[in-house]
């Protein structure tokens, strides 16, 4: 029978459990979502860009799940921008809610993040640019612009361990006095974007698991200026319309031509083609059926002669 | 000493979390800090002030005239790229340095450079942004230097991986860097991580498990088992960069334990640790968490990717929920991008 001395092991046990506590919270450095700028003065009518981004703190994390409120009555949320984002791989695109002011995305990075290299310039944690308008309000405000519960990183380590999140809003003062046009930061962006989105293909599968184990499409680019804005497919001599990946094929045949256009915020477009394979001549079997022609050309013949 | 079996298993199972944290810990430190990043020109250029990895800038020639550079007469001056301009310079027969004057200067080329360590004579992939963007063959001592030169400026990140003569393919190392317009980065000390494979899965306690792999050659490759307690044992890759090593699993309590593998080069470059291998001792495997090649194509890429959003939330192919925890979320995504091969 074991004998159970306590006196000795829940020291112990305490101990151990002080020591790996002290050390797991201090490997886990939080990784930080904040907004830049993080104060700001704008008057009525403006339009301004507040950017999101993270500092991994010597972590390597692939997934971000933002979520973000402001305030609708003074804000308009009029665009988000995924130019020049870390995140590549999109499993909700931005979304704004302005009733309730709200933003929302979800994104990750193939093969992980992890923050700037040492000795390179600039920064390179850009997650996307939200585009606010100031609404024409009466009286000088503060505004903030937060992120809310939800808002979750998870690591690079093949097992999908969440990191521990801190946050950082921004608070805007709003003035209302107007002197000139109101400024347009992101107009500004606009004209300057005059490079088309990256290039692309178009993957076409077939997976029994998947849209009943009929054919569709895969598709995805990057714009590293104004961000994607939307695509569209045109199967045949169909019409261009509004698609996300993955898409259904409405043609399964797969005999027409089928082109996606990825079109960025400023209206750059980038075209990818498939073109359906045409079935190669088939010269063996015109050899092969002339030759069959010729022997039967020969025996008829023969016959002939013989009666 | 502990003697209640309870107290042991918590105090080696913290262990053994803490050791996983430092894993993870390890390899991010290791993954960014020998990395070297070279800008030419330098950010500097165009500031009149000739700088370190400069020839020259804006009027500062440096002291240097068309005679200092070889030519016979005439005028030095100095390209956007802060290099020499010897366009206006004669030469011996009284023409000018280059044929067709003007002294037309071809814009400054985007280009990233990337040079590492892989395994002899593997084939690398390069990923951009996710997508294959190129492939090469490393030389018989595993080194690779490859130029992107079709490249928009903006942010990118960079994944690198190889296959080693058995097929076996290494985790993808990545890495986000910032490409200047009319600047050539060269990113070095790229050192990918061993492959690893093991001899069995299941195994009783006192059989000998063969770990082994391949990494760049003369490597010294330390093995880690996560038994919970940490067990290091270390070996010299061969020549053609294949290592191999006998474990006892003598000191192994029954049940799952992992494997890792990391490599020091002769030069000194230090891997990030490689995937993590489990094996069982006294009992079979169970909860493993699946492959991320949904469709068996042998890669994990957009198509993959289509197939884990087509089954986002209850999955009608259980094969997407790759933790095995009954649904279909962002812990099954963050594990696909883990595994992502382009």
């Amino acid at each position: 029978m074991k004998s159970y001395n306590l006196k000795y092991k829940i020291p112990y046990l305490l101990i151990s459990v002080f020591i790996s506590l002290f050390l797991v919270f201090n490997f886990c450095q939080a990784a930080i979502l904040y907004l830049e700028p993080s104060v700001g003065s704008y008057y009525r009518g403006e339009i301004f860009i507040v950017e999101t981004r993270i500092d991994v703190e010597n972590e390597c994390i692939n997934t971000v799940e933002a979520n973000l409120s402001f305030s609708p009555d003074i804000l308009e949320t009029i665009d988000f921008s995924q130019g020049n984002s870390i995140l590549t791989l999109w499993v909700k695109s931005p979304t704004v809610e302005q009733k309730s002011g709200s933003i929302s995305f979800i994104g990750g990075i193939p093969g992980g993040y992890c923050g700037k290299l040492s000795g390179e310039p600039g920064e390179n944690n850009l997650l996307g640019k939200i585009i606010f308008k100031i609404k024409e309000i009466d009286e000088e405000k503060q505004t903030g612009v937060n992120f809310v519960e939800g808002s979750r990183v998870l690591l690079n380590d093949g097992f999908g361990t969440p990191a521990k999140v801190t946050t950082k809003g921004a608070i805007f003062t709003i003035l209302t006095e107007k002197i000139g046009l109101p400024k347009d930061e992101w107009q500004k962006e606009l004209e300057k974007d005059n490079v088309p989105p990256e290039l692309f293909e178009i993957e076409i599968h077939q997976e029994p698991s998947i849209f009943d184990g009929k054919y569709f499409i895969s598709f995805s680019t990057t714009d590293k200026q104004t961000g994607i804005d939307y695509y569209e497919i045109k199967e045949g001599k169909g019409d261009w319309k509004k698609v996300s990946s993955p898409y259904l094929l409405e043609d399964q045949s797969l005999q027409g031509k089928i082109l996606v256009k990825a079109v960025d915020k400023a209206g750059n477009e980038r075209i990818a083609e498939y073109s359906p394979l045409r079935k190669p001549f088939p010269y063996l079997m015109l050899l092969a059926t002339i030759v069959a022609l010729v022997i039967i050309g020969w025996i008829i013949r023969k016959l002939k002669i013989k009666k | 000493m502990i003697r209640n079996s309870f107290f042991k298993k918590t105090f080696l199972l913290i262990l053994s979390v803490i050791f996983g944290l430092f894993i993870h810990k390890y390899n991010t430190f290791a993954a960014n800090a020998q990395l070297h990043i070279e800008l030419t020109p330098p950010l500097s250029c165009g500031n009149s002030i000739k700088e370190e990895g400069e020839q020259c800038d804006g009027a500062d020639l440096d002291g240097q005239t068309c005679v200092s550079r070889g030519f016979t007469g005439g005028t030095l001056s100095c390209n956007a790229n802060c290099t020499f301009n010897t366009n206006s310079c004669t030469s011996g027969d009284g023409g000018v340095a280059r044929g067709g004057g003007g002294g037309g200067v071809l814009p400054p080329e985007t280009k990233v450079i990337l040079q590492g360590k892989a395994y002899p004579s593997s084939r690398v992939t390069i990923l951009k942004d996710g997508k294959v963007t190129a492939t090469i063959i490393a030389d018989a001592q595993a080194n690779f230097n490859l130029g992107i030169s079709d490249i928009t400026a903006g942010i990118w990140t960079f994944g690198v991986w190889a296959e080693d003569k058995e097929g076996r393919k290494s985790l993808t190392f990545s890495f986000t860097t910032n490409i200047i317009s009319g600047v050539t980065t060269t990113i070095s000390g790229i050192f990918l991580p061993p492959t690893i494979d093991l001899s069995e899965t299941f195994l009783q306690r006192g059989e000998t498990l063969n770990i082994l792999g391949q990494s760049a050659p003369k490597s010294e490759i330390s093995i880690i088992v996560n038994s919970p307690k940490i067990i290091t044992k270390k070996t010299i890759a061969e020549n053609d960069g294949t290592w191999f090593y006998s474990f006892d699993t003598t000191p192994l309590e029954d049940g799952s334990h992992l494997s890792w593998a990391k490599a020091i080069s002769p030069e000194g470059l230090s891997s990030t640790f490689s995937q993590a291998l489990s094996f069982n001792i006294g009992k079979e495997i169970t909860g493993l968490i699946k492959e991320s090649d949904m469709n068996d194509d042998n890669k994990v890429n957009l198509i993959d990717f289509s197939i884990l959003l087509y089954n986002w939330g209850i999955p009608k192919n259980p094969n997407a929920d790759l933790n095995g925890d009954g649904k279909v979320d962002l812990v099954d995504f963050s594990i696909m991008l883990y595994r992502w091969t382009g």
